[in-house]
C-alpha cells in the first residue's frame, strides 16, 4: 500500500470563543487514486476539516501529516506543490483570460525573479486539457458559464501539478449536467492521474457513486467513515441530517431519497 | 470736603493744555475703509488697538495712555508692552476685547476683521476699519486715528511726515539689487508694490523680482539663482544668516554662497508704521556701507 | 514596445526639466550652467525618483487593500509628517534637515499606530482596518497640527503648512543621494512581491492555497509602501494625485500582472511628476505653481484620453 498522502488522526479544534468543538475526533487517510468525499449537514465541521488539513489551523488535539511531515511545518509553497485546492470562494477583482488564471497556479514552482518557462506553460496545458477546457485558454473568465468556470478553477489546482487535490463544494450553484461533468472529472484524476482527492459535498447521491470512501460528520463528530455502502445507512442518514429518507441502491451504490413529511403523519 | 474740591481743580487745571485747545467739541463720525459710518460723542478715552501699527501711531501722537488694550504682536514702543494684551487678533477674540470696556476698537480693514467689528457694534463699541497695506495708507491712517482721539495736531504732523515719505521719489536705484525672502521652501519672496518693496525702493535698492505684480509670490530657486541679487533681505530679529543659508540648494545663489544677508528686524521692517522713515534711513546705511 | 514607449517617455521628461526653466539658459550654455548642475539636474532626478516611489507605493497599496481608490495618503502619513514638521519648528530645530528629519518621524509615528490599528487576532493584518485606520490617524494628526499652530506665537508655524504642500524645491544632490540611498530596498520588497499580489486578487484564502505567504506579503507591502510614501512627503510633501492614478494609467496598457505593472508604474510616476515639476516652474514663469496641482491638471486628461480608448476597444 502506498503512503499516505493526507493523514488527519483524531483531530479536535474548537474556534476562540465558540461553545464546543468544530471538529472532534475526526481521522482521515488519504492514498494516491483515492476519491473521499466529506459529507454532512451545514456546520459539522467540513470546511474546518479542510482548514485543519493544510495547516491553516492548528488542531488542539491530534496530528495532521502531509506527506508524512506535520501540516503546520510546510511552508505554504512548499505545501502548495503537494496539495491543490478549489476553495467555495475566490474574488474576481479584474478581468482575467483562462490561461493566465491557470497560470497563476504554477507560482509554487516559479523561482523569485525568473519568468515563465516552457515547462510550466506546458503544465498550464497539460492542466487544461485534463479539464477539457483547453478551447476557453483565450477566453475571458467573465465570458465563462458557471460548469466551465468551475473547470478552469479546478484546472488551475492542476497546474500546481498537486498529489492531493481539495474541492470545497465545486458543485454548488452547478446544474446537472456541470455537476455530473465535474464528478466524472474529478474521477478521472483518480483514476489516470492517481491524484488522491477529498471532496467536500452536499449531493450525497453523486458522493455514494462516485468516491471510494465517505466521511460523514455530525456537530464535528465522525458519524460513519468508509465505503459508502457501509456508511450511509437509513438510521445513519436520518439521525445526521434529521430527515426521513428511503435508501435504493444502483451500481451497487446506495442512493437516498428524501421522503416527504406531512405535519400529522409521524415521522 | 474741600480736600477733594482742591484735588479735582488741580486735575482739571493739570489736563495738557493743547489737548483742551485741540479738542472738537460734539460727535466725531468718520466712514472707516469698510464704508461704515462710525460716529463718537467725544474723543476716545479707553483704545483698543488690534494692529501693531495703530499702537505704534497712538503712542507716536501722545495718546498712548488711552490705550487700554493690544494685540500679542504689538511690541513697540516699550510701553506698549505694559498695556493688557488682548491675543493675536487673528481674528479678533471679541469678548477679550469688550472685556476691556474700550470705547474705540481700531481694526485692520480684512474680512475676517468686518465681521468683528460688527459684532462689537452689536455690544455697543465703536469699531473702526483701516486701511494700511501700503506707505500711502499710513498718512490718512493717522489722521483719522487723531481725530477719534482727539489728537488733531499730533496726528497732522505724523501724517504730514509719512505723505512725504510716501510721495519721495525714489532715489536712482542704485546698483545694487536684492530679494526679499519670506519663505525657503517653497521660495516664496516678495514681489512689487508691497510694503517692503517700497521701502527697497526708497532706500536705492533695486527687488529683482519688482516685475512680478503680486505683493508675495512662490518662485523657482532657479529663478532667484539666476537674478543673481547682490543681497538677501530676510526679516529676522538676530544677527545670524537665516537656517536655509545651510541648504546645498541655496548655494546656487551667489549672496547665499557669499553670505551677503540683512537681516532686518521685523518689528521695525515688518509693517508700515511713523518709523518707517527710520526703516528706510537704515536699510539706506547698511547698503552703503558694505560693497 | 510599449516599454520603449515608456522608457522614451522618461527620457524626454527629463532631458526637458533640465533644458527648460524659468532662468532661460541658452542650450549651449547647458553643460557649463552652475544652475542646470546643482538645481536643475539634482531636481529632474529627484522628482523621477518621488514620482516611481508614489507610483509604486499606490499599485502595492491598491493590490493590498483590493480597492481601486487607495492613494498612498490615506494611511495618515501626510498627516503625521505635517504634525513633525509643525513640532520642529515649534521648538525652534535647527539644522538643514531638521524638517524633513522630523517630518518622516511623523510619518514613521503614523505608520506605526495605524499598523497596529490593523493588527487582528494577533499577528494578521486586515487591510479594510489599515485604510479605515490611516484615516482616523491622518485627521488626529491634522487636528493637533492645527491646534498647536493656532496656540503658538511664531508666525513661521502658520508656513509650516506651505511646506506641507510645497513640492521639489529642496532638492539638491544630498536630498537625492539620501533618497536614492534608502528608496531601493523598499522598491525591492515591492517587486519582490508581485507575484503574490496576483494571487491576493483571489481572495486571502485561495492565495494561500496557491503558496502565497499572505500575511508575511501583506506586512511587507504595507511597510514597504508606508516607507516610500514617508520618504517622499518628508523630501517633497504632499503632491497628490500621482499614486492613485498612475497605478490605472499603468494598468490600461500593462494590465494587472504586478511584475510588468510595478515597473511600468515606477517608470510612469517618475515620468509624470518630471513633467509636472517641469510645467510648474515654466508655465508661470517667474512665479511657480504648487506641483501638486500640476500633477491633477496634467495626470486627469491623460487618464480621461486613456480611458475612452479602453472602453472603445
Amino acid at each position: 500500500m502506498s503512503a499516505a498522502i493526507l493523514r488527519l488522526h483524531e483531530v479536535t479544534y474548537r474556534y476562540p470563543a465558540a461553545p464546543r468543538d468544530a471538529v472532534a475526533g475526526v481521522s482521515l487517510t488519504v492514498r494516491p487514486g483515492e476519491f473521499h468525499a466529506v459529507l454532512g449537514p451545514n456546520g459539522s465541521g467540513k470546511t474546518t476539516l479542510v482548514r485543519l488539513a493544510l495547516g491553516a489551523l492548528a488542531p488542539a488535539a491530534g496530528a495532521v501529516e502531509v506527506v508524512e511531515r506535520s501540516a503546520r511545518a510546510w511552508r505554504p509553497r512548499d505545501l502548495a506543490r503537494v496539495v491543490g485546492v478549489v476553495p467555495q470562494r475566490e474574488d474576481n477583482l479584474f478581468p482575467q483570460r483562462v490561461r493566465e488564471t491557470v497560470l497563476l497556479g504554477r507560482y509554487p514552482h516559479l523561482s523569485l525573479w525568473g519568468a515563465e518557462r516552457p515547462e510550466d506553460h506546458a503544465a498550464v496545458e497539460r492542466a487544461l486539457a485534463a479539464c477539457d477546457a483547453a478551447h476557453l485558454a483565450r477566453r475571458w473568465l467573465w465570458t465563462l458559464s458557471g460548469g466551465e468556470y468551475q473547470r478552469v478553477r479546478v484546472a488551475r489546482a492542476l497546474a500546481q501539478e498537486p498529489r492531493l487535490l481539495v474541492l470545497d463544494e465545486p458543485g454548488v450553484s452547478l446544474d446537472l449536467r456541470h455537476e455530473m461533468e465535474l464528478f466524472e472529472l474529478v474521477r478521472g484524476l483518480a483514476d489516470r492521474s492517481r491524484l488522491g482527492i477529498v471532496m467536500i459535498t452536499h449531493h450525497v447521491n453523486l458522493a455514494a457513486r462516485y468516491a471510494d470512501s465517505v466521511l460523514l460528520l455530525a456537530e464535528g463528530r465522525p458519524a460513519g467513515a468508509g465505503a459508502p455502502a457501509n456508511v450511509l445507512t437509513r438510521e445513519t442518514i436520518e439521525r445526521v441530517f434529521s430527515w426521513p429518507v428511503a435508501i435504493q441502491v444502483l451500481d451497487g451504490r446506495p442512493q437516498m431519497i428524501p421522503l416527504r413529511q406531512s405535519k400529522e403523519e409521524p415521522a | 470736603m474741600r480736600r477733594l474740591l482742591l484735588v479735582a481743580l488741580l486735575c482739571v487745571a493739570c489736563r495738557p493744555a493743547t489737548d483742551r485747545a485741540a479738542a472738537p467739541a460734539g460727535p466725531i463720525t468718520v466712514a472707516d475703509a469698510a464704508g461704515r459710518a462710525v460716529a463718537l460723542a467725544a474723543p476716545a478715552r479707553r483704545v483698543v488697538s488690534l494692529l501693531p501699527s495703530f499702537t505704534e501711531l497712538l503712542f507716536a501722537m501722545g495718546a498712548g495712555d488711552r490705550v487700554v488694550g493690544r494685540t500679542a504682536w504689538c511690541d513697540y514702543p516699550p510701553a506698549a508692552l505694559a498695556v493688557p494684551s488682548v491675543g493675536d487678533g487673528m481674528p479678533p477674540n471679541v469678548e477679550a476685547v469688550a472685556a476691556r470696556r474700550p470705547d474705540l476698537v481700531l481694526l485692520y480693514h480684512s474680512g475676517a476683521n468686518v465681521t468683528a467689528a460688527e459684532q462689537l457694534a452689536g455690544l455697543g463699541i465703536p469699531a473702526v476699519l483701516l486701511r494700511l497695506d501700503r506707505l500711502e495708507d499710513l498718512g490718512p491712517a493717522a489722521r483719522v486715528i487723531g481725530r477719534l482721539t482727539g489728537r488733531v495736531a499730533q496726528a497732522e504732523s505724523l501724517a504730514a511726515a509719512m505723505d512725504t515719505l510716501a510721495a519721495t521719489k525714489p532715489p536712482t536705484p542704485s546698483p545694487q539689487s536684492l530679494v526679499f525672502i519670506v519663505w525657503d521652501n517653497p521660495p516664496i519672496v516678495i514681489g512689487h508694490g508691497s510694503y517692503l518693496d517700497r521701502l527697497a525702493a526708497l532706500a536705492g535698492a533695486r527687488n529683482v523680482f519688482a516685475d512680478v505684480a503680486a505683493p508675495s509670490a512662490q518662485v523657482s530657486l532657479e529663478t532667484i539663482a539666476a537674478r543673481d541679487p547682490d543681497w538677501v533681505a530676510v526679516l529676522s530679529d538676530s544677527a545670524a544668516p537665516p537656517a536655509f543659508a545651510a541648504r546645498r540648494e541655496w548655494r546656487a545663489v551667489r549672496a547665499v554662497r557669499e553670505g551677503r544677508f540683512l537681516n532686518l528686524p521685523g518689528s521695525l521692517f515688518g509693517r508700515p508704521g511713523p518709523r518707517s522713515g527710520a526703516a528706510v534711513r537704515q536699510l539706506r546705511a547698511r547698503l552703503e556701507a558694505a560693497p | 514596445m510599449r516599454w520603449a514607449a515608456l522608457g522614451a517617455a522618461a527620457a524626454l521628461a527629463l532631458l526637458a526639466s533640465v533644458t527648460l526653466g524659468p532662468a532661460g539658459i541658452p542650450l549651449g550654455e547647458l553643460t557649463q550652467s552652475d544652475i542646470v548642475w546643482n538645481l536643475r539636474a539634482p531636481r529632474a532626478i529627484l522628482a523621477f525618483l518621488v514620482g516611481g516611489s508614489l507610483g509604486v507605493a499606490g499599485a502595492g497599496l491598491q493590490a493590498l487593500v483590493r480597492n481601486p481608490l487607495a492613494d498612498p495618503f490615506l494611511l495618515g502619513l501626510s498627516g503625521g509628517a505635517g504634525l513633525g514638521a509643525v513640532v520642529a519648528l515649534a521648538t525652534h530645530l535647527s539644522g538643514p534637515w531638521a524638517l524633513p528629519l522630523a517630518a518622516f518621524a511623523g510619518a514613521l509615528g503614523a505608520l506605526a499606530l495605524v499598523y497596529r490599528m490593523g493588527l487582528v487576532a494577533g499577528a494578521a493584518l486586515d487591510p479594510r482596518i489599515l485604510l479605515l485606520g490611516g484615516v482616523a490617524v491622518g485627521a488626529f494628526a491634522a487636528a493637533i497640527t492645527t491646534a498647536i499652530v493656532s496656540l503658538a506665537d511664531a508666525a513661521e508655524l502658520r508656513n509650516a503648512f506651505l511646506w506641507l504642500w510645497g513640492g521639489l524645491s529642496a532638492a539638491s544632490w544630498d536630498t537625492v543621494l539620501v533618497l536614492a540611498l534608502y528608496a531601493p530596498l523598499p522598491l525591492v520588497v515591492l517587486f519582490a512581491a508581485a507575484r503574490p499580489l496576483d494571487l491576493l486578487a483571489l481572495g486571502e484564502e485561495p492565495a494561500r492555497y496557491l503558496g502565497a505567504d499572505v500575511e508575511r506579503v501583506k506586512r511587507r507591502v504595507y511597510i514597504a509602501a508606508s516607507l516610500l510614501t514617508a520618504a517622499a512627503v518628508a523630501v517633497s510633501g504632499v503632491i497628490g494625485f500621482v499614486g492613485l492614478v498612475v497605478p490605472h494609467i499603468a494598468r490600461l496598457t500593462w494590465g494587472h500582472r504586478h511584475r510588468a505593472l510595478l515597473p511600468a508604474a515606477f517608470i510612469g510616476g517618475g515620468a509624470l511628476l518630471v513633467l509636472a515639476d517641469t510645467l510648474a516652474r515654466t508655465v508661470v514663469a517667474p512665479r511657480e505653481l504648487p506641483v501638486g496641482v500640476v500633477t491633477a491638471l496634467v495626470g486627469v486628461p491623460v487618464f480621461a484620453l486613456l480611458l475612452r480608448r479602453w472602453t472603445i476597444a
